[in-house]
């Protein structure tokens, strides 16, 4: 019995490192994971559809999610979306420095595309999520 | 609807199965699943008054 146990742990191959870096870059920059690795259609259709996600939703006029609290809702409440919004990395990250698409604007929210917005910039980052763990098999040969 | 539904099924599509012609019927099929359901959920909820 320990001997089997001991057997099958054997047979587990550990992750090479680099797939771990690949993980990181390909949740930094949507698509790039794959790029590296010359899979130039799966980065151009899978990254393509991040970022085009992410520009349709900001277009839209939609909202991205951080720790502020804004009126009538609390910190915890953000936590789940921001999650989603954290998806698509350096994009996310850039947004939020430069003050693009977090504004509490009662204007912008008005707008009948603006739930259609946070909707597509929530599934960007859902979808780089996808697109990550994708990266990081191919890099760790569980996928061809 | 028809965009989101696009942006979706291209990534599913392209992440699942082995050869080519798979991943095109998937993405396919996860694109029309996703306008059936959206129609059928919308017409759903414009006869449920609340």
């Amino acid at each position: 019995m320990v001997k089997t146990e001991r057997m099958q742990a054997d047979e587990v191959e550990p992750t090479p490192g680099n797939a771990w870096m690949i993980g990181a870059v390909a949740w930094f920059v949507p698509g790039l994971g794959h790029a590296l690795q010359k899979r130039w259609i799966r980065a151009a259709l899978m990254g393509g559809a991040v970022w085009l996600s992410f520009f349709i939703g900001l277009q839209m006029g939609g909202h991205m999610f951080d720790l502020s609290a804004s009126e009538g809702s609390s910190t915890l409440l953000q936590v789940p979306p921001m999650i989603a919004n954290i998806g698509t990395g350096a994009l996310y990250i850039v947004s939020w420095l430069l003050g693009i698409g977090f504004a509490d604007d009662p204007v912008q929210a008005a707008r009948a595309t603006y739930e259609y917005g946070n909707t597509f910039l929530l599934i960007a980052g859902l979808l780089n999520y996808l697109t990550m763990l994708d990266a990081f098999d191919i890099a760790a040969g569980r996928k061809p | 609807m028809c965009l989101f539904a696009v942006i979706a099924a291209v990534v599913f599509g392209a992440m699942a199965k082995e050869d080519n012609r798979e991943r095109w019927l998937y993405g396919l099929k996860v694109f029309a699943e996703f306008i059936v359901i959206g129609l059928a959920l919308g017409w759903l909820l414009y006869f449920i008054p609340w």
